[in-house]
C-alpha cells in the first residue's frame, strides 16, 4: 500500500498531519549527528502520524490506558495489547474543546479529541474493546464518563488520592484485583501465575533497555539529546513491545560506542536541565525542543511520559497469583509521583535525586494550562529546588505553538542565567 | 575611538542605544516596530549612527535583543531580552545606590526580575502568554477612552472620585469593563486610574513570585506614564527608580554587553 500524500488528505487530517510533520521535521532536521539508531524512531513517527499508516495489531483484544497507573502486565498476561491513549496534538486540542471548558488541560482535551475519530484518528491503533481510566485527576475522570458516552466500553480504575495510608493500599489492591477480573472477561484467558511471570519478563526487558538509555544520560557531556529519548518513550505508548525493545537497545549499543569515541551530543558547556511537570507528548515537544534549540540539553525527566512509565521495574514472585498482584499494585503506587496525591514529598525527594544523578544545573517545569495540580504543586517544589540552590524556571503553556517566541526567550534567559552563574561560581571559586 | 550599539527590537518599539569606548551612553533612538520590523530595525540603527555623525564601520560590536533579536543578521551577537534588561537597570541603577528587582513593562509582555550585585539574573517571572497588564492593555484602553496615550498620566490624576475597580485581568474582558463604565456615566480620570491600579496589582503578583528587594527599578514604554508609575508605587509601597529613558534600558543594556564581549575577544586573540 502506497502512503497516502498529506496534501490529499481531507481537511481534518491533513491538519493534524501538517502539525506532526512540522514538529518532526525541526526535531530531525535542526539538530546534526543524530544518532543513526534513532532513524527507526523517526520513521516510525514519519508512518504513524504524518502518513496516517493504521498500527499492526495482533489480533487480541486491545486495551486502552489514559495513564501510567494501569498494570500493563495484567493486561499482557491474558493475552491483550495495551495501548496508551494520551494524545499531545493541538489539532485534537481543539476538537476536545466541545467536550471539556475551554480552560482544561490540553493533554485530556487532546486525548478525548482523538477517540471522537475512532477510526481514522490519529494514530490510527484500530479498535479498543476496553479502555481503562484511572480517577487520578479531576478531568481525567470526568473524561471516563465522555468516553462512556462516545460508545466505548470504560473501565473504571479506582485509584486513591494518598499513598502513605494502608487504608489506600487496600483499597488500590482490591481495585487492580477487580481489574484482573475484567481484563479475564475480556479475553476470556484465565491469569496465572505463569503467565503473569511471562508477561512481566516482557515488560522488564523494555525496562532494562530503557534503564541503560537513562543511564547513559548521566554522562557529561551528553552523549544523546532529549528530545531523542522522549521520541522513544512516546513510541512505548503504542508501538508493538518487542520491536520497541529492540530499537533502543540498538541505540543504546550505538550511543555507547559513541560515549567511548568521546562524542558530544551538544555544547561542552550546555546547561544540563532537568524536564518535570505535565507530560510531553508528540506532537507537542514544543518546550523540549526550545530548551535544545537554544544551546540546552535535556539530561533527564521526571513526567509520565518518560522516566515515570519506564523507569521502575517490578520483579514479583509470589506463591500465589492474587499476591502477586496484590505486589503488583504495590509498585504502581508507592513510587508514583503523581501531583495528584494529597501529599507529594516522594516527588520532591524524586526530583533532587535526579539532579544530583545526572549533574543537572536547572530545572523546567512544565505546567499545561488548567492542569491545577502540576499548578499548585510548582511553588513547594520550586521552594525545595531554590533551597537546594538549584534555578527553576516555571513555565505555564498548552499545545497552541503561538507562544513559541515568548517562550524561547524565556528559554535562553534562564540558560544564560545559569551559565553566568556558573562563571561566577567557577571565578570566585579560582580565587579562594 | 570605538563605539558600541544595542538594538532592541520589541514587539512594539525598536529601540537602540549607543555606547562610546568607556561604556557612557551617548545617544539612544526609539522608533516603531510597524509590521516590517527588520528594515524598520535597519532605519533605526541608521538613524542612530546618522544622528552622531558615524558610519556603520566605526561599530565595533552590535548586539540584538527583543522578539527580533535573531533575525537581525546584521548583529554580531545576540542575547534575551531578559539578560540584557538585567545588565542595563544594574549599570543605570548605580547612580541611584544599586537596584536589586527590575520591573519592566513591555508592549505584549511584562517580566519581574531579580538581580545581584553583581547584575546576574537570579530570577525572573514573566506574564504567560496573555497581553493583560502590558503597554497593549493601555494602548486598548486610550482607545476605548478616546483618549491619547500619553494624556493617560495626566488623567490618572485629576480624578475626583476614587480609582474605580477594573476586575478582569483579560484585556479584551476590560475593553468591555471599561465600555460599561461609560455607559454608566464614570469619569474617564476615574477610570483611567482604574486600568492603572489594575496592571499595578497584576504586576505586584509578578513581582512576588520572584521576591522583591531594594531597590527597584521600572522600566519599558509604560514607565512613561507617571499615572501608572504611582499606582506601582501605591501598590508596590516602594519608591521606585524610574530611568530618564525607560524604553532604552535593554537597548543600552545589550551596548555594555556588546563592549564586554569586544573586550573578551581582543584579549582572547
Amino acid at each position: 500500500m502506497t502512503p497516502a500524500n498529506v496534501d490529499t488528505l481531507p481537511f481534518n487530517r491533513g491538519r493534524q498531519a501538517r502539525e506532526a510533520e512540522v514538529m518532526l521535521d525541526k526535531l530531525v532536521d535542526e539538530f546534526t549527528d543524530n544518532p543513526a539508531a534513532m532513524a527507526y524512531f523517526y520513521d516510525l513517527f514519519r508512518r504513524v502520524y504524518i502518513q496516517g499508516e493504521a498500527l499492526e495489531r495482533p489480533a487480541a483484544p486491545q486495551v486502552g490506558m489514559t495513564c501510567i497507573q494501569v498494570p500493563e502486565e495484567l493486561i499482557y498476561a491474558v493475552g491483550a495489547t495495551p495501548v496508551r491513549l494520551c494524545n499531545g496534538a493541538y489539532h485534537y486540542d481543539q476538537i476536545g474543546a466541545d467536550f471539556m471548558p475551554a480552560k482544561s488541560c490540553s493533554l485530556v482535551k487532546a486525548t478525548l479529541g482523538r477517540l471522537q475519530d475512532q477510526e481514522m484518528g490519529v494514530p490510527r491503533v484500530g479498535k479498543l474493546d476496553m479502555i481503562v481510566n484511572p480517577s487520578t485527576c479531576d478531568q481525567k475522570k470526568k473524561a471516563g464518563a465522555m468516553m462512556e458516552e462516545m460508545g466505548y466500553a470504560v473501565h473504571h480504575l479506582e485509584f486513591p488520592n494518598v499513598k502513605e495510608s494502608e487504608a489506600a493500599r487496600i483499597y488500590w489492591q482490591r481495585s487492580v484485583r477487580d481489574f484482573a477480573v475484567q481484563l479475564q472477561k475480556l479475553t476470556g484467558k484465565r491469569l496465572t501465575r505463569k503467565r503473569l511471570n511471562q508477561a512481566m519478563a516482557r515488560t522488564r526487558r523494555a525496562q532494562t533497555a530503557f534503564r541503560a538509555l537513562h543511564n547513559l544520560r548521566k554522562q557529561a557531556p551528553s552523549v544523546v539529546l532529549g528530545k531523542d529519548v522522549f521520541l522513544v518513550t512516546n513510541a512505548y505508548f503504542f508501538d508493538d513491545l518487542e520491536r520497541w525493545t529492540d530499537a533502543v537497545e540498538a541505540l543504546v549499543a550505538e550511543l555507547k560506542e559513541r560515549a567511548a569515541a568521546g562524542f558530544n551530543a551538544a555544547q561542552r558547556k550546555a546547561p544540563r536541565i532537568l524536564f518535570t511537570g505535565s507530560p510531553p507528548v508528540f506532537p507537542n515537544l514544543k518546550l523540549p525542543l526550545l530548551i535544545e534549540e537554544a544551546g540546552g540539553v535535556v539530561v533527564a525527566d521526571e513526567t509520565c511520559s518518560a522516566n515515570r512509565m519506564l523507569y521502575d521495574m517490578p520483579v514479583v514472585d509470589e506463591w500465589l497469583v492474587n499476591h502477586m498482584v496484590d505486589s503488583l499494585a504495590d509498585h504502581y503506587l508507592k513510587p508514583c509521583t503523581c501531583p495528584i496525591f494529597t501529599r507529594n514529598d516522594d516527588r520532591c525527594r524524586r526530583l533532587l535525586d535526579l539532579v544530583r544523578d545526572f549533574e543537572a544545573d536547572g530545572v523546567v517545569y512544565q505546567a499545561y494550562s488548567g492542569c491545577q495540580v502540576y499548578e499548585m504543586e510548582q511553588r513547594s517544589v520550586g521552594k525545595v529546588l531554590n533551597e537546594a540552590g538549584i534555578p527553576m524556571l516555571y513555565v505555564e503553556t498548552d499545545y497552541s505553538p503561538d507562544d513559541m517566541g515568548q517562550l524561547s526567550t524565556r528559554i535562553e534567559a534562564f540558560l544564560e542565567s545559569i551559565k553566568t552563574r556558573k562563571r561566577q561560581r567557577a571565578a570566585s571559586g579560582g580565587q579562594a | 575611538m570605538n563605539w558600541f550599539v544595542g538594538i532592541d527590537i520589541g514587539s512594539t518599539a525598536i529601540k537602540a542605544a549607543l555606547v562610546d569606548g568607556d561604556g557612557q551612553l551617548v545617544g539612544v533612538h526609539v522608533t516603531d516596530s510597524g509590521s516590517l520590523f527588520h528594515k524598520n530595525a535597519k532605519a533605526a540603527l541608521q538613524a542612530l549612527l546618522d544622528g552622531h555623525g558615524l558610519q556603520r564601520e566605526q561599530v565595533s560590536y552590535l548586539i540584538a535583543t527583543g522578539y527580533g533579536r535573531k533575525l537581525f543578521k546584521e548583529a554580531d551577537d545576540s542575547i534575551s531580552e531578559i539578560t540584557a534588561n538585567a545588565i542595563g537597570a544594574h549599570e543605570a541603577g548605580k547612580a541611584h545606590g544599586g537596584v536589586r528587582t527590575i520591573i519592566n513593562i513591555g508592549g505584549q509582555d511584562s517580566k519581574a526580575i531579580q538581580i545581584d550585585d553583581q547584575g546576574t539574573v537570579v530570577n525572573f517571572a514573566m506574564n504567560d502568554k496573555c497581553a493583560a497588564g502590558t503597554g497593549r492593555f493601555l494602548d486598548v484602553a486610550a482607545a476605548n477612552l478616546d483618549i491619547d496615550l500619553e494624556q493617560l498620566g495626566d488623567y490618572h490624576f485629576n480624578g475626583k472620585g476614587a480609582p474605580l475597580t477594573i476586575n478582569s485581568t483579560c484585556t479584551v474582558f476590560a475593553e468591555s469593563e471599561i465600555i460599561g463604565l461609560l455607559a454608566n456615566g464614570h469619569g474617564k480620570e476615574e477610570i483611567v486610574a482604574g486600568i492603572h491600579y489594575s496592571i499595578a496589582k497584576r504586576t505586584l503578583r509578578l513581582a512576588k513570585r520572584v521576591g522583591i528587594e531594594d531597590r527597584v527599578y521600572f522600566d519599558g514604554g509604560p514607565a512613561l506614564n507617571r499615572g501608572l508609575v504611582a499606582a506601582l508605587q501605591d501598590e508596590l509601597q516602594r519608591e521606585l527608580v524610574v530611568p530618564e529613558h525607560p524604553q532604552t534600558t535593554t537597548a543600552f543594556g545589550a551596548a555594555i554587553l556588546a563592549r564586554a564581549e569586544w573586550l573578551a575577544e581582543r584579549r582572547g586573540v
